[in-house]
């Protein structure tokens, strides 16, 4: 840690409090790399822990913020009893949320990623054009280049914003498909897939 | 929308919501209680075609997609009938995995899109500084580009009143189609390059022949599908303004 010798005013410099003054003053998430970048003498490990201090801090003596783990990075937000509230300051009415066919558009592109609009239309057995342009236009997905197939079409990948959008650390931290509670039943057999044909077809032929 | 709880038939489908022809199968296997992996696809099929048959105009933008599926359903219902050549045969594929397999992995997707929706209304109550320079810079896109898509209407009224005016030029050029739709690109992309815009009118060049701006109108759809170009309107029947797009190429 640095020196921690007082400062004129009588403020204590030490890590810790100007960890705690840069996340208050910065309006993204910042990295721990972010964070051991601007301080002297330190290394992301020694931030990561003073970040978890921090929380703690704000936790146990009751205050109206947290800092949330963001797209790699950690932020200053205040807690979601106070959002009543805090939504009266707002100039602007909040922007609407996503509608179905675009979360279910931009899940396939986490997973998929990068992601052509064919792969996306054969999973969700309909068209996503207009899906994909509300997409773009909130700067939730992003063009990642083109692909090799026929026509070479565009790839869609998800952002940064994406990540702040849904709150999330990173890409990770949506649930991995084989942890999905898959409603169906019987879910082992899904591993073997073994059809069992000759009964169904007995059953079908009415 | 399909989660809706139902109890047999007293719920009626032609009622129901669905995102598309996955969806809908999704809920009637749902519905069904029915072993995914052992599909009774005549049952399927026949409550399929009844909501098919119920929907309503509104809904046959996404009819094609419907009746896609129906195909799939009824051609897989005969293959079933069909008699298995060799019963022995272990190696036979029932006719009903690929469809299965589809419906599985819609369904992956669509649990996923709720823990997306989950965490979008936990993002919503939380604050953090800088929300108001967010909003503001949302607002300024906004001046800068009009929400409004100009739609295939609004082009083609916009190209019918751009080739009136060179019908009044009176001038008659009988030359071969000498440009191509990809040297129209380029030249478009060449005019879009130095501010990210421009108007609709501005990219046919006046004294060019009425073939051209034909060119430069098919190259103008084109970009447009490819997501290159965005094409704006700040009022209905108002001009139309061309902005680069996210596929646009440098």
């Amino acid at each position: 840690m640095t020196d921690g010798s007082a400062a004129p005013t009588g403020a204590v410099l030490d890590t810790k409090h100007i960890v705690e003054a840069l996340l208050f003053a910065a309006d993204e998430p910042l990295t721990l790399g972010q964070l051991a970048g601007l301080i002297e003498e330190t290394t992301p490990a020694v931030i990561g822990d003073i970040v978890r201090d921090l929380e703690t801090d704000y936790a146990l003596h009751r205050r109206a913020f947290t800092i949330k783990r963001i797209a790699d990075g950690f932020q200053i937000v205040t807690r979601s009893e106070y959002a009543a509230w805090i939504e009266r300051l707002r100039a602007a009415a909040p922007r609407p949320r996503l509608s179905r066919p675009a979360l279910e558009t931009l899940a396939i592109i986490a997973y998929k990623q990068p992601a052509a609009r064919g792969e996306l239309e054969s999973i969700r057995g309909v068209s996503v054009d207009a899906v994909l342009r509300t997409l773009l236009e909130r700067g939730l997905v992003e063009v990642a280049g083109r692909g090799e197939g026929l026509g070479r079409p565009l790839l869609y990948r998800t952002t940064g914003h994406f990540l702040e959008y849904f709150g999330l650390p990173g890409l990770d931290a949506l649930p991995r498909p084989e942890e999905l509670e898959v409603l169906f039943a019987d879910r082992e057999r899904q591993e073997e897939l073994e059809f069992d044909s000759e009964d169904t077809v007995a059953e079908e032929g009415e | 929308m399909a989660d809706v709880e139902s109890t047999g038939h007293s719920v009626k489908l032609e009622t129901l919501d669905f995102e598309g022809p996955l969806d809908l199968l999704v809920y009637l296997v749902k519905k069904n209680e029915v072993d995914i992996y052992d599909i009774p696809i005549a049952l399927i099929t026949e409550q399929f075609l009844e909501y098919v048959e119920a929907m309503t105009r509104e809904k046959l933008e996404s009819a094609g997609e419907f009746l896609l599926m129906a195909a799939t359903l009824m051609r897989i219902k005969a293959q079933m009938l069909l008699p298995q050549p060799d019963l022995d045969d272990e190696e036979l594929e029932d006719p009903r995995r690929e469809l299965v397999l589809k419906i599985i992995e819609y369904q992956q997707f669509k649990e996923i899109a709720e823990h997306l929706r989950d965490h979008e209304s936990s993002r919503r109550l939380l604050f953090s500084r800088g929300y108001r320079e967010w909003l503001a810079e949302d607002e300024t896109r906004a001046e800068e580009e009009p929400a409004n898509r100009a739609t295939l209407g609004d082009l083609l009224r916009a190209f019918a009143d751009v080739m009136e005016q060179a019908a009044r030029d009176r001038v008659h050029h009988l030359e071969p189609l000498a440009v191509t739709i990809e040297e129209k690109v380029d030249f478009i992309r060449g005019r879009l390059r130095e501010d990210g815009r421009s108007s609709f009118r501005e990219l046919f060049v006046v004294g060019e022949p009425r073939s051209h701006w034909i060119v430069t109108f098919v190259a103008l759809l084109e970009m447009a599908r490819e997501g290159e170009i965005r094409l704006r309107q700040a009022e209905r029947f108002g001009d139309i303004n061309v902005f680069v797009g996210e596929g646009f190429e440098k």
